[in-house]
Parts: C-alpha cells; sequence; structure tokens
C-alpha cells in the first residue's frame, strides 16, 4: 500500500508540474467561464432574447434619427401605410421614393440601405446591393403587406379588425405538471454528458497505456519492477490518472455550470437544456462515469504493456476502441428511448453502464434497485479488470520487440496459472 | 552474508531456459556472472530479485529462503533506463521511496551518491539533457541510492569513458571493501578479473564453470607452458617445436608474443628445459601458462558448442 501510494504521487505530480495540462485545464475553464459571463457585457438578446441590463436601464435600446438606416418605397398600388411599416421596422428612417430608377440609383450608391417598390396589393420588388445571411427584411415586409391587406379588407366590409383579431388569438394558459422526468428537457445535456465520459475514458485511457508503454521504451521500466510491484505500478498510474482526469474535467464542467447558474437570468434559461442539470444526474454521471473510466483505464494500461513503442499503442488498443465506439453510438441511438429494452440492457453490462444507466436516471423509469445492482457489478468489474490488468502487465513489461496479441498474451498467462 | 542458487529451471512456453543453474557468493566478495548473448544471465538475474519466478530449484541467504522484498537489493540492468523528462533528483528519490526510504532520507542518500559519482551538479537537471556517460552515472547512483547490501550490476562499464570508468571501478572497489554481496555481469573479462573473486560461467542455461577464479586460472594453466625466442619468428618456433619435440609437448595455443604450449603425460618442465638448453636457441619467454579470464571462458564456451 506503502509503494501504491509512493506510485500515486509520483504520478500525480507528472499531471499537476504539467505544464501544458494545467494550462490547458486553466485555459479552458476560464474559456468556458468568460463566454457564459458575456451577456453581462455583449448584447446577446437575438440569442437569449434578454436585453443587456445597463442599456435597458438608460432606455438607449433606439437608435436616434440620425443613426437610423434609410429604407425607401416606391407605393405603385397605394396601399403603404408609413406608420404600419415604421412599427415592423423600428430601426429604419422610410422615406418615399420618386421610382423605381431613383430607388435603384440610391441603394446601388449605397445611401439607402434597402428599396421596395410595391406593385400590386400583394406584389412587391425588392432592391438590395449586398444581401447578407440573415436578411430578414422581406419577411418584415411580408409581414406589413399582409397587414396593410387585412386593414384595406376590413375598412372595405367595415369589419371591427380588433375584434376579429382578439378572437383569432385568443392567449391559452398552460401550468404542466411533470411527475417524474422531462425527456424533452433533460435530453441534450445527457447526450452531452455522453460525449464527455466518452472522451474521458478514451483521451485519459490512451495517455495511461502510452504512459506505460513509455516506461517500456525507455526501459525505466527494468528498475521500477525491481522495486516494486506490477501490481501498485499499474494501480498507481491509473489511479493517479482517475484523479487527473477527475480535477481537469471537475475545474471545466465546475467552471462552466457555476458560471451558467450566476449568468442564467442574464441568458434568459436558454442554455437550460444542456447546463441545468438535476443533482441526481451529476451525481449518477460522477459515480457511473468514473467507475466506466476506471474500468476501461486498467485494460488500457494493460494494452500499453503488450508493446514496446508508443506508435503501436492505438493498434494493440484498437479493440478496447472498438467496444467503446459500440457502446458510444448505441448510447446516442437509444437516447430518445432510454426505457427501451436495449437500454435497459446495456445499463447493466460494465463495459456500457457508465453512460446508459445516468442517462436512465436521467430521462427514463429506474428503479432504485437496478441503480444498485448495476452500481455493483461495476465495482466487481473493475475489480477483474485491475486483477487482469496487472497480471498481463506484469507479464507483458519485460516482453520486449514485436506487439504481443492480446490473445497470445491470454493464453500464455492461463498457461503460467 | 551467503547468497545461494540451488538448481534454478525456468521455461518460457515450451522452452526451456536455465536448466539447473547454481552458484554462490559470499558478501565482501564479487561474483562474476558471465556468459554470452542469450545464456540466460538476465534470467537469472530477474529471477534472483523476483522480478519472474523460477519453475524450480531454490535461493537461499544464509541457509534461509530469500525472499528479495525483505532486503535492499541494488540492481543497474543491461537495458539502461530513467525517465528522460524528469530531473535526477526527482527521479532518484522516487526510487529511494519505493525501495522504503523516507523521503528525508531519500534526499539525502541521493545527494550523498550524486556528490560520491561527481554529478551532483546536475540533480536539478533533466536526464535527458546529460551526456551518456553522466547518465549512466546517474543511473549507477539510482542502483545505490537505497544503501543495498546486495548489488547487482549487468556491464557496468559500458560507456563509460577512462576518467568516468575509474570512478565507478573506485566504487564497486568500495561496496566490496564494505563487505557487500556484490555480482558482476559483464562481457568486459578484465574488469570482472579486477573485481571478483569467483566465477559462475553460464552457457546456455546451464553453469558450465564455476568457483575460485584463482583456482580455475591454476587449474587451466596446469600442464602448459609459454615460451618465445629472440631469433625464432613464431612461426619457426611452432615449427621447430612441432619437428622436434614432439614427444614433449603439443602447441595449444599462440599469439604474438609466445607459444602456449602443453606438456605430454609423464614429462615435466625439466625435461622440456633441457632439450631447449642444447637448442639453438636465444630463450626470451619460459614460464608456467597463466590464462586470462578470456581465454577460459573462450576454451569452456567454444567446448561446450
Amino acid at each position: 500500500m506503502r509503494k501504491f501510494s509512493v506510485v500515486l504521487k509520483y504520478e500525480l505530480k507528472e499531471y499537476f508540474t504539467n505544464k501544458v495540462f494545467m494550462g490547458l485545464t486553466l485555459f479552458l475553464a476560464l474559456l468556458g467561464a468568460a463566454a457564459l459571463f458575456l451577456p453581462r457585457f455583449v448584447d446577446l438578446s437575438g440569442l437569449t432574447g434578454v436585453q443587456v441590463t445597463e442599456e435597458a436601464d438608460q432606455g438607449e435600446t433606439s437608435p436616434s434619427e440620425e443613426e437610423k438606416e434609410v429604407f425607401l418605397y416606391v407605393d405603385k398600388a397605394g396601399v403603404v401605410r408609413p406608420e404600419i411599416l415604421q412599427q415592423f421596422f423600428p430601426h429604419v428612417s422610410w422615406q418615399e421614393a420618386a421610382d423605381e430608377t431613383s430607388v435603384k440609383t440610391k441603394v446601388e450608391a449605397e445611401e439607402a440601405g434597402a428599396g421596395f417598390v410595391v406593385t400590386g396589393p400583394t406584389e412587391y420588388e425588392y432592391y438590395i446591393f449586398n444581401k447578407s445571411m440573415d436578411d430578414r427584411n422581406t419577411a418584415a415586409f411580408d409581414q406589413a403587406m399582409q397587414c396593410f391587406y387585412r386593414m384595406d379588407y376590413a375598412d372595405t366590409t367595415g369589419w371591427n379588425l380588433e375584434e376579429i383579431d382578439a378572437v383569432y388569438n385568443m392567449p391559452i394558459t398552460v401550468t404542466e405538471q411533470v411527475l417524474n422526468k422531462d425527456s424533452g428537457s433533460n435530453y441534450w445535456y445527457c447526450y452531452i454528458l455522453v460525449i464527455i465520459v466518452f472522451m474521458l475514458i478514451v483521451y485519459y485511457g490512451q495517455m495511461i497505456a502510452v504512459s506505460v508503454t513509455n516506461e517500456k521504451s525507455n526501459r525505466a521500466i527494468e528498475v521500477l519492477v525491481t522495486s516494486t510491484s506490477p501490481n501498485s505500478l499499474l494501480f498507481g498510474k491509473v489511479i493517479a490518472g482517475a484523479i487527473g482526469g477527475v480535477f481537469q474535467m471537475g475545474i471545466l464542467l465546475g467552471a462552466t455550470l457555476l458560471s451558467y447558474q450566476i449568468n442564467r437570468e442574464q441568458w434568459g434559461g436558454v442554455l437550460d437544456i444542456f447546463l441545468h442539470i438535476p443533482t441526481e444526474v451529476i451525481l449518477a454521471f460522477a459515480f457511473f462515469g468514473l467507475g466506466g473510466y476506471l474500468f476501461y483505464a486498467f485494460l488500457y494500461g494493460a494494452m500499453g504493456a503488450l508493446v514496446s513503442k508508443t506508435e503501436d499503442v492505438s493498434k494493440s488498443a484498437s479493440g478496447l476502441m472498438i467496444v467503446i465506439m459500440i457502446v458510444y453510438f448505441f448510447s446516442l441511438v437509444q437516447l430518445s428511448n432510454v426505457d427501451g429494452s436495449v437500454m435497459k440492457v446495456l445499463s447493466f453490462l460494465p463495459v456500457s453502464s457508465y453512460s446508459t444507466m445516468f442517462a436512465r436516471i436521467g430521462m427514463g423509469t429506474v428503479a432504485l434497485w437496478e441503480i444498485i445492482v448495476s452500481f455493483l457489478i461495476l465495482v466487481a468489474s473493475i475489480f477483474g479488470a485491475g486483477i487482469l490488468g496487472a497480471k498481463l502487465y506484469r507479464m507483458g513489461t519485460l516482453r520486449y520487440g514485436n506487439p504481443i496479441k492480446l490473445s497470445t498474451a491470454l493464453k500464455d498467462l492461463k498457461k503460467s496459472e | 552474508m551467503k547468497l545461494e542458487v540451488k538448481g534454478i529451471r525456468k521455461s518460457f512456453g515450451d522452452k526451456e531456459v536455465l536448466h539447473g543453474v547454481s552458484f554462490q557468493v559470499e558478501g565482501g566478495k564479487a561474483l562474476g556472472l558471465l556468459g554470452r548473448n542469450g545464456a540466460g544471465k538476465t534470467t537469472t538475474i530477474r529471477i534472483l530479485m523476483d522480478v519472474f519466478h523460477a519453475d524450480s530449484g531454490e535461493i537461499l541467504l544464509d541457509g534461509a529462503k530469500f525472499v528479495p522484498s525483505r532486503h535492499q537489493i541494488g540492481y543497474l540492468p543491461e537495458e539502461r533506463g530513467l525517465y528522460p523528462k524528469r530531473t535526477v533528483i526527482d527521479q532518484m528519490v522516487y526510487l529511494a521511496n519505493l525501495r522504503g526510504l523516507k523521503p528525508r532520507e531519500a534526499k539525502e542518500s541521493a545527494k550523498k551518491w550524486l556528490a560520491r559519482l561527481e554529478i551532483a551538479e546536475y540533480e536539478t537537471k533533466k536526464l535527458e539533457t546529460l551526456s551518456k556517460g553522466n547518465q549512466q552515472k546517474v543511473q549507477l547512483a539510482a542502483t545505490l541510492v537505497s544503501n543495498p547490501g546486495i548489488v547487482i550490476l549487468d556491464e557496468p562499464f559500458s560507456g563509460l569513458d577512462p576518467v568516468n570508468s575509474q570512478i565507478l571501478k573506485d566504487v564497486v572497489n568500495e561496496l566490496i571493501g564494505e563487505g557487500r554481496l556484490v555480482i558482476f555481469s559483464s562481457h568486459q573479462m578484465s574488469y570482472v578479473e579486477e573485481f571478483c573473486d569467483n566465477i559462475a560461467i553460464i552457457n546456455q542455461g546451464e553453469v558450465v564453470l564455476a568457483g575460485d577464479l584463482k583456482e580455475i586460472k591454476k587449474e587451466y594453466g596446469k600442464n602448459r607452458l609459454v615460451l618465445a625466442a629472440e631469433n625464432y619468428t613464431m612461426e619457426q618456433l611452432a615449427g621447430k617445436v612441432e619437428k622436434e619435440w614432439p614427444e614433449l609437448v603439443e602447441i595449444s595455443g599462440r599469439n604474438k608474443e609466445f607459444l602456449i604450449l602443453e606438456l605430454k603425460p609423464g614429462v615435466d618442465r625439466k625435461g622440456l628445459l633441457a632439450k631447449l638448453a642444447g637448442a639453438d636457441m636465444e630463450v626470451e619467454r619460459f614460464g608456467r601458462y597463466e590464462p586470462s579470464l578470456n581465454d577460459i571462458f573462450v576454451r569452456k564456451v567454444g567446448e561446450e558448442e
């Protein structure tokens, strides 16, 4: 146990004194936090629907007459009502042009931002110099034209337009009472968490495998295995990797979730579907995610011991990668059917429970006994993977040269026992 | 302290690589463990270090079963390697901690050995920034950092220049002088002759020769003489010996300086000396042949093959 803690301490030092690791962690955390603080300083009302508080207080949301962009119109059909037009385009200064040519000339000279030539009650031509990706002028003008049409019709027939509008657009009040899970709102953060845990396993798993292979390729393993047991070496490495991963992910997720919590009002809650995660889902993610990570990390460590060059690591770990990819694919595809039998089965298998069980907890109906049984299976499998990993590690560490196939390694292991 | 290796056998898969290896070594004396590449030396050492388990046989220390984890053992592997991107002191303290030293003791011991090997100024440098010779010295310091009672050195002199070799020689002599049990594996026979009182030659997984080096040399020199003459070339001298005294001696070897003659049964040195006195020969060298370890090794391993 003492030697394990010496290895753990040394490996942890490797992570926490690594400038790239620490720098990247802090940089990404700051970047995430800064992005979530943006609505306090920048007007993202187009995205959030909320104006920057300071500006709203000062009542400076509308530009002055001089600042307004000039739009031109020609009314050949005699239907345009300028006061209505102004309501649909509050930031625009409307001017009536003499004719079509005048509109075209001024728009080309960029003296006007856009021009509209109304040729009939339901027809118009639109003039613009450079049309942007998000040009919504025609959509607004369409609505204005429909409004002109309705008003003209009401005037002709003597209808009360306000009364009709009130009948057609009667507001309905709904009070939703979700008694268990709201899959619609829980879907996206479960989706994000499945991706995060997948990335965590693949990224840190590879790092552990490479670290083991490095010790073989630089022959440090020769001294290490004669100084302590292979179990201490592998367990120390894997647990250090887990702590490093939890630290990095904890900082990133913590900074993101906390920053969002602080600025939730400014965001108008638009990111709730990603970042407003219930505590029980966070806990399930922490326990099952960490469990799945440890399970694969031991196996990655063993795969690293079967090769002597770091460039062979990905080849050696390709079997594991395929299993992880299949689990990832099924988890995402079945996310919209978390109470289906596929997800139920996957949530009990140690190779997949790390992502499927917390998805079920987040979005479906799951009994407490199912969570406990699944977690116990995962814990037992971690120990199994740890023991198998340590045996493969012990056998593989001092065998240099060509990569050892997993099937050969398992056969040799069986023989030696 | 006496370490006895008795009848160690080891197989990898279906292939037996050690066929009952036995030797012994005492504290204050060094054992030269010799053998060609692939003879089984490293496997034997790894079994000693409990990295591999022997299929059969036993290892005893002072008559009791040897449990490596209960003793401080310093092992300098032939395949050198530490962490290139970590500082020298960091990894030395790490290894000392792994071998049971407390952090403070580990640091003190690391500094002591770095100073002893004249590389103290590199303690905060990353290993990869050091020259090959200094990396080799760091490796040796890492071997000795836990002040081991048993020291196993596998090719310790490879990669060292003459000055560093001298420092290492002094350290090895100190270790032996302090009564530590030293196992010394090398292809450089001159170093083995310099340090080792006993040798064990392993060939194809078995010990083909073991014992006191002086006795072995004496045995291999028995009934063998060296002869050189000022007025004969080696070729002429060999021709004369073969032609004139075939009933007395036969030539068992030669080099640039002398012939090695083996006395035939029943012939003694006086008989040959009398013949030489009567010949027209200005004898430059005549005496007992003392074989070098290299000669013994080549002859013994050659015989076996």
